[in-house]
């Protein structure tokens, strides 16, 4: 079963998370999770150093996102991410995928096909991906249509 | 017999993917386990065995020096140190001076590895064989770092440490360690080491006191009363648990470490003068020097804030002046608070009058008012039921 697609943005996190990067990256998504039911994945491959700030900025992006009834996941966690995020107890928080193509079809299916995935034997449904925008700091910043 | 042991610390150039034997930049053999650092615990072992002049040779950076506290120890182990290149050449010319003291056999124990070996049974078993060089090796027969030599033995002892401690000279017989042994390679290897303490697999007793089975606090170790210790557990000298912090499942917080309020702490160690910041959930890891290695995920990560990890000044004089400064932080900011909560009190009284005077509306929507009507005309007014927990 699938939902009708809305865009998803798909936004890779720069590599250090202090005060005056999580500052400048919640002002690039700022936009995006202000939109109306905002669904939005944080690619956290790049992330080597987060800190309080950087936490803080996923709980703001995540609190505003669920306020306008959408949502926020988070894929391709770093070993430096996920550690962080398990020690401030905001992993939890989130649902967390392995990677940014898993975390948008997740966006795509009701809960049941999304866990008839972690079955060993179960029926793969094979969803067509929603509409995908990446957005990076090389690449600027762009929403799906 | 004159017995003496040349202790080396350091001594390796890791390649990638090697373990380095070192947290951070600090060498493990530094790092308190239990209250006494793995060297200090090393010399203690030697000298149960009457092994008493100990030389201790390190090739240890500048970070780890404050935590070389031999030099304070005993007045009559001789701590030297040594650029990296230049270890084991210094201690080709330390057995040279045992030797021309008079020594007879001389104990090499590069750590590395934490050995609790019977020295009387391996000093017997190289005097039997009558060997230059007598290694030890683990209970798998995998060579450990640590060797008997005689003094006498000045070519073999050399080709020992030019290859630093790779080779021997001539075939011998190896001793078979009975006793405890960790390779301390690994962050892993540390908390192993430490639960092993805890659960009295090995010597290494916690230096304190017991004040429950299984929870040992050291001297002058501060728990908030709302604080909650699960044994075992193991306490510092001069730390502090903050409230409503949980300290459980063989955790350590060493030395002048601070738990802060409302962290949970399981199966970690929270290493020296290390500050672990409120709300935090540490698991299965070994925390300090502004580190974290997790050791379920196998990796260590470095992290730069200090309301997460931060670090507690080495001297006392500095955590006395850092103290102070709290205080008087602290003081102006209750004094403020007791001016301001009873205003915020009534504010919130207030707030709270309007929602009080709602809530009967929520209740009374005709469907469910029904619906509970006719539950409770199917039973007596007077019948009650009482659901006790458990199976009574």
């Amino acid at each position: 079963m699938e939902t009708t697609s809305r865009p998803v943005v798909v936004k890779r996190m720069p590599e250090k998370m202090n005060l005056t990067q999580a500052r400048k990256f919640l002002k690039e998504v700022q936009p995006f999770v202000n939109s109306d039911r905002p669904q939005i994945v944080f690619d956290m491959s790049q992330v080597r150093h987060i800190d309080a700030a950087g936490v803080d900025v996923l709980l703001r992006c995540m609190r505003a996102a669920v306020k306008r009834d959408g949502d926020l996941k988070l894929a391709a966690l770093s070993p430096q991410a996920a550690v962080v995020l398990e020690l401030t107890r905001t992993g939890r928080l989130f649902e967390i995928y392995e990677n940014s193509t898993a975390a948008v079809k997740s966006f795509s299916s009701f809960l049941p096909n999304a866990m008839r995935q972690f079955e060993p034997h179960g029926i793969h449904t094979i969803t067509p991906a929603p509409s995908i925008s990446t957005t990076d700091d090389q690449q600027g910043t762009g929403l799906a249509a | 017999m004159d017995i003496r042991a040349i202790l080396l610390i350091g001594g390796i150039s890791p390649k990638d993917g090697e373990p380095t034997e070192r947290f951070g930049n600090i060498p493990f053999a530094c790092l308190d386990v239990l209250g006494l650092s793995v060297e200090e615990r090393v010399v203690q072992w030697l000298r149960h065995f009457g092994i008493t002049i100990c030389s201790l040779i390190t090739d240890s950076p500048a970070e780890a020096q404050p935590f070389l506290r031999c030099r304070s120890l005993d007045s009559r182990t001789r701590p030297l140190h040594a650029e990296s290149e230049q270890l084991w050449r210094a201690a080709e010319q330390e057995f040279q001076r045992c030797a021309e003291d008079g020594a007879e056999l001389v104990v090499v124990l590069r750590l590395g590895a934490y050995v609790e070996v019977d020295y009387e049974e391996m000093i017997q078993h190289h005097l039997d064989r009558r060997s230059c060089v007598t290694q030890a090796v683990d209970a798998n027969s995998s060579p450990l770092e640590l060797f008997v030599l005689s003094a006498s033995a000045r070519m073999d002892a050399a080709e020992l440490f030019q290859s630093r401690l790779q080779h021997l000279r001539r075939e011998s017989e190896p001793f078979q360690v009975k006793g405890y042994v960790n390779r301390l390679q690994s962050a892993s290897d540390l908390r192993r080491l430490a639960l092993d303490g805890l659960l009295a697999r090995n010597a290494a007793v916690p230096q304190g006191k017991e004040v429950k089975p299984g929870i040992w606090l050291g001297p002058s170790a501060r728990v908030h009363r709302k604080a909650r210790i699960v044994a075992p557990a193991y306490v510092g000298a001069g730390s502090k648990i903050r409230a409503s912090a949980l300290i459980t499942r063989g955790t350590v917080v060493e030395q002048h470490a601070v738990v802060d309020c409302g962290t949970v702490v399981e199966n970690t160690t929270v290493l020296p003068f290390t500050c672990l910041g409120a709300g935090l959930d540490a698991m299965h890891c070994v925390v300090g020097f502004r580190r974290v290695a997790h050791l379920a995920r196998n990796v260590e990560v470095e992290v730069h804030d200090e309301k997460l990890v931060g670090t507690i000044p080495l001297s006392p004089v500095s955590r006395l002046a850092g103290s102070t400064a709290a205080l008087f932080a602290f003081l102006p900011k209750e004094i403020y608070r007791g001016f301001v909560s009873p205003w915020r009190r009534k504010q919130a009284v207030r707030n709270a009058e309007p929602s009080e005077e709602a809530e009967p509306s929520l209740e009374s929507p005709g469907l469910e008012a029904s619906a509970s009507e006719s539950e409770t005309s199917e039973f007596p007014s007077n019948f009650a039921v009482v659901r006790r927990y458990g199976n009574h």
